[in-house]
């Protein structure tokens, strides 16, 4: 008898344990639903700005925000962003145990408790990747005892993707990629891969839509043709696997290099994305993807202080000893031929003939070291942006049809040279009554087209141009 | 004069009066060990593992129907694809061959009447049913350690980094295992063949993981005003505090994805392996209860 109370004793007591083992495990994983829910929410707000009026995700997320301003350590405000202490916390790795700690803080009850609440009832749009909350909108069922399983499941969806690839069936592909991620949020691949068949490979036998065609898309808020609205379609599919894996430098890059670089050539984005892709753990290779992306939008002196850096950091690999100083010695080139277009500019605008005079030696001065710079390097680029230095020096002399000679020599000794060589070329010819060749003349009627706004845009609308 | 002091001690020993620390252990020590020797002989678990083996090992081939895209994606993903699917494989294999194992090894003794042999040595019944339960962990774990072996060649064969975190993940399995063999060990203890407790091994699996059903259904009748909606809440709630939740192992697929330094990651692991042990202990208890009272 005795005994048996002992053992009775002992039981209870090694339940009783458990079940506050388990109370404590519980509130672990609200908390860390939470947790990965201000992470999804706040990378949304300082990248996306998507805001929902159907879910509840900006208001709750605004509660958490203020309350953390208080609660967390002093974070460095970068320049250009006037966002909210958490946002800036999100962003940065180091302070990830500050975020844990805000989440699982008693101070943060009724709010962690508001996010369970909508959990269940589906009102959170950042919420659908995060496991708990997905049980608890789904209601506990037999379905979550298989919650891995799901995860098999996603890939043997993929494999189903990658059928339908190869049979040529790409619109079948789009509605099975969606599927695939929603088994598995963090199927990180099938976001990559994903990402890419559309962008890539669904739009590769299409022609860019004209500007005349461009129609407005309310969901994408952009003006698009067909083939654009598969890249939009890209875009918006790898920033839901932002939202689900914020802390991957793939889905940034892919984001930033593969889509708004090399695809749309918006060089603004694709800064931004890559500025994301380098600030999680990366590659070794991202970063110079994001100096070429910096030198593209025109931002030099970035570009330029990226690749010393990169030098600095890797002074042993190829990278650094060949790749780098030709970039950095590009960019320099870059830097002066800048200068001396500005300074070209402000001569021509100049109504006092000495400021004049002034700005056209500074033109001058900043051409000649550029040259200095190009002739040293001898690359076929140098080469090419030597010719156009040339040319638009023979251009003031009023010598047009030999700055558009050498302005088509350079547009075909380096590819990069293409677009800014052609666009020159056409200046050139409407300074100078040249006639343009027809294929110019429908690039023209393109540019001018596409300033105007597409059908279907309203008038108040602006279109999304933050990526 | 120590030698002879020596000596004594050893005299009271072998007399079976006062046994030392050490010598406690040592019958359970060998009963583990015949378990474990009895259990890999097994041809059900022996099946079991051929299979869950040949699935890991087959894993590392299905990505090779998968078409010519970039080398490095193709890479990652059928690094996902190995690691879901073993990871899967070893979850249902691992805990098929624990519940086959917990359930059978005190009925078979019964059954074949070994017990009354080894009951009539100088042993206590709990070191008996310690060394018992010891010998089944040592079969799952050696039957863990075999599949999670071959996974993480499979892994490290592709990506040349150990790979932490799936040993992690694969300790959380454990004791995930160690809670259901400890209650289906239990249950086993008042059987005297193994079908039932296989079957009750299984719902405490499926039991287990559907625990938080109870919180929801206690959620669903917070608000109630009748007698029965309040009897029921207050069941399910105290039911849903006492039983083991098998979910909250669940992170275990979670921390697989985690990025480097995540604080979940960290938090979890330590708080799930003192979870497991308590349950283990109360299923222990559970079993010696059961086990004392047992007319042999």
């Amino acid at each position: 008898m005795k005994s048996n109370l002992l053992l009775a004793a002992l039981f209870a007591l090694s339940m009783a344990v458990g079940s506050m083992l388990g109370r404590n495990l519980t509130f672990l994983r609200e908390s860390e639903a939470f947790y990965r829910w201000i992470i999804a929410a706040a990378t949304n707000q300082r990248l996306f700005q998507d805001a929902n009026p159907e879910y509840q995700d900006k208001p709750l997320f605004e509660r958490v925000a203020a309350a953390a301003e208080e609660r967390l350590p002093e974070v460095p405000t970068p320049d250009d962003q006037a966002q909210a202490k958490l946002v800036r916390a999100v962003a940065e790795p180091q302070y990830q145990w500050d975020v844990w700690r805000l989440a699982t803080s008693p101070a943060l009850a009724a709010e962690r408790a508001d996010f369970l609440s909508y959990a269940r009832t589906r009102s959170l749009q950042f919420a659908t990747g995060i496991a708990y909350a997905e049980a608890q909108a789904g209601g506990v069922n037999i379905f979550n005892l298989f919650f891995g399983f799901r995860k098999v499941a996603a890939n043997f969806v993929w494999l189903q993707v990658d059928r339908f690839w190869h049979q040529g069936m790409m619109q079948r592909m789009i509605p099975m990629m969606r599927t695939c991620v929603a088994l598995d949020p963090h199927f990180v691949e099938a976001y990559l891969l994903g990402a890419w068949h559309v962008a890539y490979n669904v739009t590769a036998s299409m022609l860019p839509t004209p500007p005349a065609d461009l129609r407005w898309d309310p969901d994408y808020k952009a003006c698009i043709g067909n083939k654009e609205r598969y890249y939009y379609w890209a875009i918006f599919y790898l920033k839901d696997g932002i939202r689900n894996n914020p802390r991957d430098y793939r889905l940034y890059f892919d984001l930033g290099y593969s889509i708004y670089s090399n695809k749309m050539k918006d060089y603004a984005n694709a800064v931004k994305y890559l500025q994301e892709a380098v600030r999680v753990p990366h590659d070794r290779w991202v970063p110079r993807m994001l100096y070429h992306a910096l030198e593209n939008n025109g931002q030099y002196e970035e570009a330029l202080a990226g690749w010393q850096d990169y030098q600095k950091r890797f002074p042993e690999s190829l990278s650094g000893t060949e790749t780098a100083p030709r970039f950095i010695e590009r960019n320099k080139g870059l830097i002066y031929e800048k200068r001396g277009n500005d300074a070209a500019a402000a001569a021509e605008k100049a109504t006092d003939p000495a400021v004049a005079a002034q700005k056209r030696a500074e033109t001058k001065e900043n051409r000649d070291q550029a040259r200095e710079i190009w002739k040293a390097m001898d690359d076929p680029y140098a080469g090419a942006r030597l010719l156009r230095l040339q040319a638009l020096d023979m251009r003031e002399e009023g010598r047009y049809l030999e700055a558009i000679g050498l302005l088509d020599k350079a547009r075909w000794d380096s590819a990069d040279m293409w677009e800014e060589a052609s666009n020159l070329i056409m200046d050139i010819k409407n300074q100078a009554n040249i006639a343009l060749s027809v294929s110019e003349k429908k690039a023209l009627l393109r540019r001018a087209e596409a300033v105007q706004d597409c059908v279907g845009k309203p008038a108040a609308a602006e279109e999304q141009t933050q990526g | 004069m120590s030698s002879a002091a020596d000596a004594d001690v050893e005299q009271t020993d072998r007399l079976g009066t006062a046994p030392g620390f050490g010598e406690w252990f040592r019958g359970p020590w060998f009963i583990a060990v015949h378990t474990w020797r009895e259990g890999i002989r097994k041809k059900t678990l022996v099946g079991f593992l051929i299979l869950s083996l040949l699935t890991i090992f087959g894993a590392s081939f299905m990505t090779t129907s998968l078409g010519a895209i970039d080398p490095t994606a193709q890479e990652d993903l059928s690094l996902k694809l190995i690691k879901d699917i073993c990871v899967t494989t070893i979850d249902i294999f691992g805990v098929l061959i624990t519940i086959f194992i917990s359930a059978s090894v005190v009925p078979t003794e019964v059954e074949n009447k070994v017990i009354y042999t080894v009951l009539s040595k100088p042993i206590r019944r709990f070191q008996y049913l310690l060394g018992k339960f010891v010998g089944v962990q040592f079969i799952v774990i050696v039957n863990l350690v075999l599949m999670g072996g071959l996974f993480f060649m499979a892994l490290y064969a592709r990506e040349r980094v150990w790979p932490t975190m799936l040993m992690w993940s694969i300790m959380l399995t454990y004791f995930q295992f160690l809670i259901i063999s400890a209650f289906t060990f239990a249950i086993s203890c008042a059987a005297t063949s193994a079908v039932l407790p296989t079957i009750a091994g299984l719902f405490i699996y499926l039991i287990g993981n559907l625990t938080e059903y109870l919180k929801d259904v206690a959620s669903r009748l917070e608000e109630s005003t009748e007698m029965m909606g309040k009897l029921v809440y207050y069941t399910a709630l105290a039911l849903w505090n006492v039983l083991p939740n098998l979910q909250q192992f669940s992170i275990k697929n979670q921390i697989l994805n985690a990025p480097i330094g995540d604080p979940p990651a960290d938090v979890f692991p330590i708080r799930l392996i003192a979870y497991g042990l308590v349950y283990a202990a109360s299923g222990m208890i559970l079993a010696y209860w059961i086990f004392r009272r047992k007319e042999l």
